[in-house]
């Protein structure tokens, strides 16, 4: 029994937790592991490090997790009582974590393969990059988001120890919020903290630029941007995107109330709520799938997992035919 | 038995609260508004603020505001603009942080 303590953490920041400090990862599942970069031959040691993330790589399972949990709410049985029933089955064994991902092995994955893209786009460009493979840590923002802020500071140090012995000094990253916390919470935390670290759309537009390739698509499709929260106010990259969607020959981008985008964008609901408040999430995920639909658009672009499976979900909800695709998945097959 | 550590948290809270103007320009900004001002920046910290300073409502209550926010900062960016010094998002944060820290306190060991 954890007695009182219990109601003030929400069980799903308590699982996150024990998921990042014991398995090194958002969901738990510790088998998938860079896994997506098979046969990608990329070297440990690059002057650029892409940072993969748990994001796209273990969406799937905790969109799996957030689903079968939600299922056990509406039988009435709390995420803290499911937290307690994984516990018991853990120590016979078997965990929620490993079982999830044997459920959602078979079914498809429209995640990791935003990883694979990233890759082609950077290697079109001409930008190799290194990838720390088995050795990439969780960056632990999930932790200092909850509130975990001491355990969040001890993990942000011995990730800077591993970033160390493995030489790194610039990073690449894809998933806002590990870029985030890579580039604005680690310099608080760790002391000599001095990794130069860069979001990957930064790098794709300047080098878009100087490499003067024409991104072009078949068919005219006129498309919005969801401007993710972390990516759009944390990190403050609004322009970038707009800019390589501008850039693509045969896309029509449509633009939102200007109250609505860029650094005023409304949420997707994501950011920890799909666990914690799942009915919240998902009617904020519907108001935001109304502004975004009332544009016209038949595709809508984003570029953070979290906001991807929110929005897929809200534009099923809707009965919405529109397509949610990752910007860089669509830069990928526009670029040939 | 006062943990120091915990005085100091509440502290900054509370003052971190007082620089907020209570012009409730972020309450329509946030995306958990849904009439209630409790859903907002302002009413969150207005709660806080009751709790640590008067014990007033209490700590699953209060947990479940604060775990409501889905730390956009669509709130602190509205607050930037009109130029004050409140970080509303980041005070939220702060206050996750002096609720984990109780839960430990009141255990005695890691919740």
């Amino acid at each position: 029994m954890r007695g009182s303590s219990k109601n003030i953490i929400p069980a799903i920041h308590l699982q996150i937790r024990d998921n990042v400090l014991q398995k090194s990862s958002l969901s738990g599942v510790a088998e998938s592991r860079s896994s997506w970069a098979q046969g990608l031959d990329l070297p440990r040691q690059a002057e650029y490090v892409f940072f993969a993330a748990c994001g796209y790589q273990h969406m799937r399972f905790v969109e799996g997790m957030t689903g079968a949990l939600r299922y056990a709410g509406k039988m009435g049985v709390s995420l803290g009582q499911v937290r307690g029933i994984t516990k018991v089955l853990g120590k016979a064994g078997a965990d929620l974590a490993s079982m999830t991902s044997r459920m959602m092995a078979s079914k498809e994955d429209p995640y990791s393969p935003v990883l694979v893209s990233c890759i082609s786009v950077l290697r079109k460009l001409g930008v190799e990059v290194g990838y720390l493979q088995e050795d990439e840590p969780c960056c632990g923002s999930p932790l200092y988001y909850a509130g975990f802020e001491k355990e969040f500071s001890e993990l942000a140090g011995r990730n800077n120890e591993i970033f160390k012995k493995n030489g790194l000094k610039k990073i690449i990253g894809l998933v806002p919020g590990c870029t985030s916390a890579l580039r604005n919470l680690y310099p608080r935390y760790v002391r000599d903290y001095d990794i130069e670290v860069e979001h990957v759309l930064q790098v794709i537009d300047r080098r878009l630029k100087q490499v003067g390739l024409k991104p072009r698509i078949q068919e005219e499709t006129r498309a919005v941007y969801h401007d993710p929260c972390q990516l759009s106010r944390h990190l403050e990259i609004t322009e970038e995107p707009r800019r390589i969607l501008n850039s693509i020959e045969g896309l029509q981008m449509l633009e939102l109330d200007p109250e609505r985008s860029g650094r005023w964008s409304t949420c997707c609901g994501g950011g920890g709520l799909e666990g914690s408040h799942p009915e919240l999430a998902e009617r904020i995920g519907q108001r935001r799938i109304e502004e975004l639909l009332a544009t016209g658009a038949s595709v809508i672009l984003t570029n953070c997992p979290a906001c991807q499976m929110q929005l897929k979900k809200a534009a099923r909800k809707a009965n919405s035919k529109a397509e949610v695709a990752d910007i860089i998945q669509f830069l990928d097959q526009a670029l040939t | 038995m006062i943990d120091p550590e915990l005085e100091e948290l509440k502290k900054e809270i509370t003052e971190g609260v007082q620089r907020c103007w209570k012009c409730r320009m972020c309450v329509a900004m946030c995306p958990t508004y849904e009439g209630w001002f409790s859903q907002s920046a302002a009413g969150r910290l207005m709660a806080v603020n009751l709790f640590l300073k008067h014990g007033l409502g209490d700590l699953e209550d209060l947990s479940n505001l604060l775990y409501s926010c889905t730390t956009c900062r669509r709130c602190q960016s509205r607050c930037k603009a009109l130029s004050t010094d409140c970080s509303p998002a980041d005070l939220i944060l702060k206050a996750r942080k002096y609720l984990v820290k109780t839960a430990i306190s009141q255990k005695g060991e890691r919740p």
